[in-house]
């Protein structure tokens, strides 16, 4: 359930769509005057469909998970994802969700909530500023609650870390109460603070991500919840993944979910024309222009006065091909020198577009160039030549 | 020799019937061109599509080959006909926009170059000002240098007024290419874009005479 939620910040350009399906134990909170704890066996549907339109990328997601007459929840997601004109490194995403669910730790009822995040996504470092309000009914009792956060990522060479504060100020006093989180009278609204730090390899097929995170529950005294999950993606084509996670997931008030300490395993299918990008976070890549040295000479023989150097740190078990009007749009491999993938082309005075892919991931501008949309919902970079 | 001295009316009659069907001599060239570039689509229903949106824009006098790239730049990114079909009519549109605004006979590099620039967001009053800052000489420089300050993040206007000024105080096209370079370099190293054009512009500017020297050593020759 929890853990296959979809996020809805994928903003990439390339249309996708996949299917999650899988098997996890759960165990969560049982409710009653003597705190204990119950565990079920649940089966996870989940669906991610993303679109990219001329000015802005649709996302949607949802996803269902059942476990007999213990825990029973479907939401959906929907968000649009929109660059800002004039400085396509800021994006504002916006939308909404929804879900309903049946759980015997923490009541029946459904949620719904927006939200608005701004990014800044450089490449390779940005951050984000959010906010979001949600209302939830729960056992036939209404409550409401209001986030706000804010966080940084950075990545280096094949890793990646984010730290996050989240606030949040809710009346869904039921759900930390089931959770043990929150030792309290009924009817009291309260404060979440998180801070949290996610660290992510992504290296070829593989995919591992752990996150921590410090809770601090500030109602009639402050207490303190921490919660460690640990995540992994192993692609076994450019269509199929096998997905694992394990930790604990610490209840969101937002989407009315509660605590849960959960083991899962899914098999992801990509649909959609293009398979998943098995590793876009960790691309540099470089175009520069160089005098070429006296003499040399680029198949297919011609001696040229100038060569286009491409430079992309990848993995060396992805392939990596850089495309362009220089080369009519017929890819060009790259080959794997000493650490780096790199390429040699003869270039000519001019103005040329430019795009580097690595693995089955998308068309990208190398970072150092101008970049400009590209038509097709994507981007390439823009070479001016003297 | 014999065709070098082929009965001028072998010459004339092709000119004369095209002059006839008001079509460009240029067209049957082009629509052969362009079909047989797009032919090494592989997607039957893509290259049909884009062979058409290619042809209608030859007969309308507009050169194939940027409508073949970004048709082969659609067919590498793998995107739907629909799309490709879509941004060649685009990129076609954006051709005859910028053959209007650099009139009278621009070049086929300028058509290009200004569909780049109208495709980068550059308002089309802005490519009329390049024109008229060089009437004679190719803009293919200065407009190539502009889209890539505005991709950039430069504001269009000032990177307009930094470019044109550059031209009328009779910048040579390789300084105006050395400005986009190092406004390149500095946008790398982490200055504001807006910031490194002006530093970059005065310091290009310092090495140009003076405007009264600049309009007398004004060039008067047509374009290549």
């Amino acid at each position: 359930m929890l853990a296959s939620i979809a996020r809805p910040v994928e903003a990439q350009s390339d249309p996708a769509l996949r299917i999650d399906a899988g098997l996890a134990t759960i165990q969560q909170p049982a409710i009653g005057t003597v705190r204990g704890r119950e565990t079920a066996d649940a089966a996870l549907l989940a669906a991610f469909w993303r679109r990219p339109l001329d000015r802005a990328t649709l996302l949607a997601s949802g996803n269902l998970t059942y476990a007999r007459d213990s825990l029973a929840a479907v939401q959906a997601v929907a968000a649009l994802s929109v660059p800002w004109r004039r400085e396509p490194n800021l994006r504002t995403d916006i939308g909404g969700a929804g879900a309903t669910f049946s759980l015997r730790s923490a009541g029946t009822g459904g949620n719904a909530n927006a939200f608005v995040r701004q990014h800044l996504v450089r490449d390779a470092d940005g951050g984000w500023v959010g906010g979001a309000v949600g209302r939830t009914r729960r056992d036939g009792v209404p409550s409401a609650t209001t986030s706000a956060d804010i966080g940084l990522w950075r990545r280096w060479r094949f890793l990646y870390g984010s730290a996050s504060v989240a606030y949040q100020h809710s009346s869904d006093w039921l759900l930390l109460y089931t959770a043990g989180e929150l030792d309290v009278r009924a009817e009291t609204e309260y404060d979440l603070v998180d801070l949290q730090f996610t660290l992510q390899a992504r290296g070829g097929p593989h995919d591992l991500t752990l996150a921590w995170t410090r809770r601090r529950v500030f109602a009639d005294g402050p207490v303190s919840v921490p919660a460690l999950q640990g995540s992994g993606t192993y692609q076994l084509t450019d269509r199929v993944a096998l997905l694992a996670s394990v930790g604990r997931q610490l209840a969101d008030p937002m989407r009315g979910l509660p605590q849960a300490d959960l083991a899962m395993a899914a098999v992801r299918v990509s649909l959609g024309p293009q398979p998943l990008p098995i590793m876009p976070r960790a691309v540099v890549a470089e175009a520069t222009v160089r005098d070429a040295p006296t003499g040399e000479v680029v198949p297919p023989g011609e001696p040229v006065a100038r060569l286009l150097e491409i430079r992309v740190e990848a993995s060396d078990t992805a392939r990596v091909t850089v495309a362009g009007s220089l080369s009519n749009w017929d890819p060009i491999p790259l080959r794997w020198d000493d650490g780096v993938w790199i390429a040699r082309v003869p270039i000519t005075a001019g103005t040329h577009r430019i795009g580097i892919r690595v693995g089955n991931g998308p068309w990208r501008a190398p970072r150092n160039l101008a970049r400009v949309r590209d038509g097709f919902g994507g981007e390439s970079g823009l070479l001016v030549v003297p | 020799m014999r065709a070098l001295h082929a009965p001028r009316w072998r010459i004339l009659g092709p000119a004369l019937v095209a002059l006839l069907l008001g079509q460009p001599l240029v067209v049957p060239a082009l629509q052969g061109q362009a079909s047989s570039v797009a032919l090494a689509i592989p997607d039957a229903k893509t290259r049909l599509v884009v062979e058409r949106e290619i042809a209608r824009a030859v007969s309308r006098g507009l050169p194939s080959a940027p409508l073949v790239a970004k048709a082969m730049e659609g067919v590498t990114k793998l995107a739907p006909p629909d799309r490709i079909r879509a941004a060649v009519a685009a990129q076609a549109q954006r051709l005859e926009q910028a053959r209007g605004l650099l009139g009278p006979t621009p070049t086929e590099a300028e058509l290009v170059s200004g569909a780049e620039a109208l495709a980068a967001g550059i308002p089309s009053a802005m490519l009329k000002q390049v024109r008229a800052a060089w009437p004679t000489q190719s803009v293919v420089m200065p407009l190539d240098v502009l889209t890539e300050l505005v991709a950039r993040g430069v504001p269009p206007k000032q990177a307009l007024e930094r470019v044109v000024t550059l031209m009328r105080r009779g910048a040579t096209p390789v300084q105006i290419a050395g400005l986009g370079a190092a406004v390149q370099a500095d946008v790398a190293a982490g200055l504001a874009p807006d910031a490194a054009l002006e530093v970059r512009a005065r310091g290009v500017m310092s090495l140009l005479p003076s405007p009264a020297a600049a309009a007398a050593l004004a060039p008067s020759g047509r374009r290549p």
